[in-house]
């Protein structure tokens, strides 16, 4: 099973909460989905993100998609070195290629995200 | 041949695509490898080795008669009265206004014979139409005979079929139909393929495609899949119909005048209005982008204007970075730029190939 200490969104977003800082991700199953990854956009330090709307995209050699936020707030960090070294991105999508920190307002930001247990009946669902 | 539960269809090779890990994808009614975990790696072994492609999804028709040659030269863009015994050619089914339904290859195996391969998407109308167009000729749909195509492309192809076979001279040119023996009897091939590189198509039998296809991996050949396929056909611009080529193009459009030898004076299903037609007002454009992927249905834009819609794009492999197709109007000249899902990005105009043919070398 995929790791517990975060959420996961349908479209295959991981949210890592820690303080009030989250940390966000796509999951090794978009990665292994997309296949070889071509182009990533991230956005920029200071822009606010709107949870359910896309924070940026990801591009493999099949297809293009959106990365959908999994929380509102502002974006503190940018995993900017990422889009130049998208192996680290294949390669360990759950922890070296992360994508960008966001602060949030409130704790309760994850509430209503799949845990672990239930991502993996999507992945399932979808395999 | 088996058909799964969901109905579609599987070739005769779905077990080894299954050993070797492929993904598999519905593609026009079959289930298909698309890849077998690199797209580009698959794409890149056939620029330099060798790949091996079960294309057993196209679909093959056999027309008998003493008439065969002559009606199809009417019902196909293409001359066939003139194509020799031994050779294979590439042609169109185009509508009575001109426009393209399919395009195929016609292998002449004998005087009174005309073997032919079909997009699977278009099997059953192209099927519909030719059987209507030709009154007194013989036609087989053995698509579904068990059997299947191999396509070995690359520049060891010759080497791995030669170790195959034991014999060395076989389809020494370009179009070439040859036989060569193997320890399941004879392999009837052809000089052809979807790649720009040397490469051999081999029509094997339901007892030889399963044996063939293990020792041309065992020899070297790598597995390569659909992705990389429509990436080395648009890499060596070779047309693809639902992209460049369509119902709505012309053979004359799509700058495909070879397909349609003889066009001006022979009689065929399209060629009267054909010769009707103005000379054409837009051609097909290549470009290469910086880093994303101008793929399908993406606006093209010439100094702020926009000018045509993107057919066809991928990552090549062997240029390390997008290429893609599109119609635009002739003659066109300006800063080219493609919308992006939004974003205007330049793109720089290329001449067509992309990566130059070595299938005559």
């Amino acid at each position: 099973m995929r790791p517990n200490d975060r959420s996961y969104l349908d479209s295959h977003e991981w949210a890592k909460l820690e303080d009030n800082l989250v940390t966000i991700g796509i999951t090794d199953f978009a990665v292994e989905q997309l296949g070889e990854l071509v182009y990533l956009d991230l956005p920029e330090v200071g822009q606010t993100l709107t949870a359910g709307e896309a924070l940026g995209e990801v591009e493999s050699v099949k297809a293009v998609s959106d990365i959908n936020s999994p929380v509102s707030g502002e974006v503190v960090e940018v995993h900017s070195d990422l889009a130049d070294n998208l192996e680290a991105l294949q390669r360990d999508p759950l922890h070296e290629g992360w994508l960008v920190k966001v602060k949030v307002s409130c704790a309760d930001s994850l509430d209503g995200l799949k845990d672990a247990a239930a991502y993996e009946e999507i992945v399932a669902a979808e395999s | 041949m088996a058909s799964s539960t969901d109905s579609t269809l599987q070739t005769p090779l779905a077990d080894q695509h299954h050993a070797l890990g492929a993904k598999m994808v519905p593609f026009a009614g079959w289930t298909m490898p698309l890849d077998y975990g690199s797209i580009l790696g698959e794409s890149r072994a056939v620029r330099t080795s060798a790949g091996l492609f079960d294309v057993s999804h196209m679909a093959r028709f056999l027309f008998t008669g003493p008439h065969a040659a002559a009606e199809l030269d009417a019902a196909l863009g293409g001359s066939i009265l003139d194509q020799p015994v031994g050779k294979a050619r590439y042609t169109m089914i185009l509508q009575e206004d001109g426009g393209i339904l399919d395009d195929l290859i016609t292998y002449r195996t004998g005087e009174k014979e005309i073997f032919m391969v079909v997009n699977a998407a278009n099997r059953h109308r192209d099927w519909e139409i030719l059987t209507s167009r030709l009154q007194q000729t013989e036609c087989a749909d053995l698509t579904e005979d068990g059997g299947g195509i191999l396509a070995l492309q690359g520049p060891d192809s010759h080497r791995l079929l030669a170790t195959l076979s034991g014999v060395d001279d076989f389809c020494p040119q370009f179009l070439d139909l040859g036989q060569i023996p193997s320890p399941w009897g004879e392999l009837f091939l052809a000089r052809t393929g979807y790649t720009g590189e040397h490469g051999y198509e081999i029509f094997a039998t339901a007892e030889q495609i399963v044996p063939v296809w293990n020792r041309l991996l065992e020899l070297g050949a790598a597995p390569v899949g659909l992705g990389a396929r429509d990436v080395l056909r648009l890499e060596a611009a070779l047309a693809l119909y639902g992209h460049e080529i369509h119902e709505q193009i012309t053979p004359l459009d799509a700058g495909l005048r070879f397909a349609i030898k003889g066009w001006k004076t022979r009689n065929f299903a399209g060629g009267e209005a054909l010769r009707a037609l103005p000379e054409p007002s837009i051609e097909l454009a290549g470009f290469t982008a910086e880093k994303r992927v101008p793929r399908e249905g993406y606006a093209i834009f010439c100094d702020g204007k926009e000018v045509g819609t993107i057919c066809s794009g991928a990552f090549s492999a062997t240029l390390n970075q997008p290429i893609a197709t599109g119609y635009i109007k002739k003659g066109l000249e300006g800063q080219f730029t493609v919308d992006f899902r939004g974003k205007q990005l330049p793109v720089t105009r290329t001449t067509l190939p992309f990566v130059p043919h070595r299938s005559r070398d």
